[in-house]
């Protein structure tokens, strides 16, 4: 199957059919029409706000300015908000696919009752995260929670910790919340990938003597390298999108222990009422999603010419 | 594959011993980690009342008792909510399927200047996080009145779905073999009916995973639904549900009463489809 679509530019005989029939319908406008629609709906509630935001960011009271970068980029609050979600967005790529991986490489392996397990496997991931907010603060919680229950049978402590009043624990359960609900997408893909690595490869490696560790090095991790990458990026878009799962079970506290950059945004332009400033944080957020989005592309692009 | 493993087995007969045991013990104990707070959601909304405070609480049910239940749908205004949130979802997957399959066809069969500008405008929106937009959004729907609107709210959810599924409708487009469409231009269809005769049916299983995941985006979404309706009785499930979350005096096995009828469609659907949902999200992020 055509993976890369014809290039513009290289007429083939259907092409140069296509072109004539085009005709019947009208013109080249053609295509335009068709996506007309939607580019006018993106434009409007994604691209136009976008820019609305960065102007906010420059108005200040007199009149346009950088005053807000520059009160932002000395501010304590906003490296430490930076910091935050680096902390928040690595573990969470990290931990998702270690996890979706080690998965996978359990569910490779056929055994009865697979189909079984791959389809519970996909609650966590299809359940609402304001539902997923729910159970885990209830789950959490000091007093009557189950998690506490567990760690006094455990460990035989009396006291449980605060869970969402300490800052690292705080930190600790926002991250595991969000790769417990994200976790099974990853562990899925990565199945199918795991799956399309050719028996043949195997056959050879084991022929030349290569055990499990160095099959794994050498045969298995090369064929999944390309999904690897790529899920590492979606893995950074959707924990830079967070802000549900956070702000249900923090608010982003304690102390803006786990406000990332989403909650970051909201709370300045909701709860402070400072839309310039939030408009400020919001460029940044926006850069930082630029960047992911060239980065995707260029992997995608290599990929794409590999194969 | 089958000559492989057949050539095989005789040879590696240890394979079917220690190895299945372990891997199948690996499995069930990561399972039962990763399931339980499933698990605990349901069993606490089963749970009787004079149970749900006790501590340690019970691992296993004394008995199901549906009265979270009874008492969800009596006391709290759940079944409106879930009538408004279906109500926004389903005009979302309209809009959805109107803006999609034209620029879908556009994107997977026609040939124009631009094509691959507007493929990184979608990749784009697409991941651009909500919360960068939602306060100029804000004033945008404030100052077109369009606050405490439900078509104006799923209108939103459209535009924030639409790049995802434009993606994954692509893909399926894609995989409709070029010698059908070819064969039937020359039988003398036009652009149009190729869509409608040929692509479209062709690709049912596409607008089904394109319809889930359009739905339950809406219905799932809590940043926006926030922000933009403010009147308790606009209130989608996702905001409602919220809101439960923070009153103190809803018990606790309402509230994942709650949380267990919210959950259930999603978790339905997307179990039901969840092979061919995979294929088109991967071939939308994959072939982006």
């Amino acid at each position: 199957m055509a993976l890369a679509p014809a290039l513009p530019g290289t007429a083939t005989p259907a092409r140069r059919r296509a072109k004539a029939r085009n005709g019947v319908v009208g013109s080249r406008a053609f295509p335009y029409l068709l996506i007309l629609p939607m580019l006018a709906l993106e434009g409007a509630l994604v691209v136009f706000p976008i820019l609305r935001g960065a102007l906010f960011s420059l108005e200040t009271e007199d009149g346009l300015s950088l005053d807000n970068y520059r009160s932002m980029l000395v501010d304590p609050d906003f490296w430490r908000m930076i910091r935050t979600t680096l902390i928040f967005t690595l573990s969470v790529d990290i931990a998702i696919l270690a996890i979706g991986l080690s998965l996978a490489l359990l569910m490779n392996w056929s055994f009865r009752g697979r189909g079984l397990v791959r389809s519970l496997l996909t609650i966590p991931w299809a359940i609402p995260e304001v539902p997923v907010a729910i159970t885990f603060v209830l789950m959490l919680d000091p007093s009557f929670g189950v998690f506490n229950s567990f760690l006094r049978f455990f460990t035989g402590a009396s006291e449980s910790p605060q869970w969402l009043l300490d800052p690292v624990l705080a930190m600790l359960v926002v991250i595991t919340v969000t790769v417990w609900k994200g976790f099974p997408f990853y562990s899925l893909v990565l199945l199918s990938a795991l799956q399309s690595v050719p028996d043949e490869l195997y056959e050879a490696a084991r022929i030349d003597g290569a055990g499990k560790i160095s099959q794994f090095r050498h045969v298995t991790l090369p064929g999944i390298s390309g999904t690897l990458a790529l899920l590492a990026v979606l893995a950074f878009i959707y924990s830079t999108q967070q802000f549900t799962l956070i702000w249900l079970i923090t608010g982003g506290g304690p102390v803006d222990a786990t406000t990332t950059l989403a909650p970051a945004i909201y709370m300045q332009a909701f709860r402070f009422y400072n839309f310039s400033y939030a408009g400020a944080i919001a460029v940044v957020g926006f850069l930082i999603s630029a960047i992911a989005t060239t980065f995707f592309v260029t992997i995608q692009r290599r990929l794409e010419m590999r194969e | 594959m089958s000559h492989a493993s057949l050539a095989n087995s005789p040879s590696r007969p240890w394979r079917f011993q220690a190895e299945p045991l372990l891997r199948g013990l690996a499995i069930l104990v990561v399972s039962t980690v990763m399931l339980f707070p499933v698990y605990w959601m349901l069993l606490s909304s089963l749970r009787p009342s004079s149970d749900s405070l006790s501590f340690p609480p019970p691992l296993l049910p004394h008995g199901i008792d549906v009265s979270a239940y009874v008492q969800l749908f009596t006391d709290k205004p759940i079944a409106h909510w879930l009538m408004l949130s279906t109500l926004v979802a389903s005009l979302t997957v309209v809009a959805t399927l109107i803006l999609v399959i034209p620029a879908a066809y556009a994107l997977s069969r026609l040939y124009w200047a631009g094509r691959s500008a507007f493929g990184l405008l979608l990749l784009f929106t697409q991941m651009m996080p909500a919360a960068v937009v939602v306060a100029p959004i804000l004033m945008l729907y404030r100052s077109l009145g369009w606050t405490d609107n439900l078509w104006a709210l799923a209108l939103l959810h459209t535009a924030f779905v639409v790049p995802l599924c434009a993606w994954v409708l692509k893909s399926s487009f894609d995989a409709v073999p070029k010698e059908i469409v070819e064969a039937a231009l020359i039988d003398g269809c036009d652009r149009w009916k190729v869509l409608w005769l040929i692509l479209l049916p062709l690709t049912r299983p596409g607008l089904v995973a394109v319809s889930v995941i359009a739905f339950f985006a809406s219905w799932n979404e809590y940043l926006f639904a926030s922000t933009l309706i403010t009147k308790n009785d606009l209130y989608t499930a996702s905001l409602g549900l919220a809101t439960l979350m923070t009153q103190l005096d809803t018990p606790l096995f309402v509230l994942m009463a709650a949380g267990v009828t919210f959950s259930v469609l999603p978790v339905f659907f997307y179990m039901a489809i969840q092979r061919h949902l995979l294929r088109g999200l991967t071939a939308g992020a994959v072939k982006g």
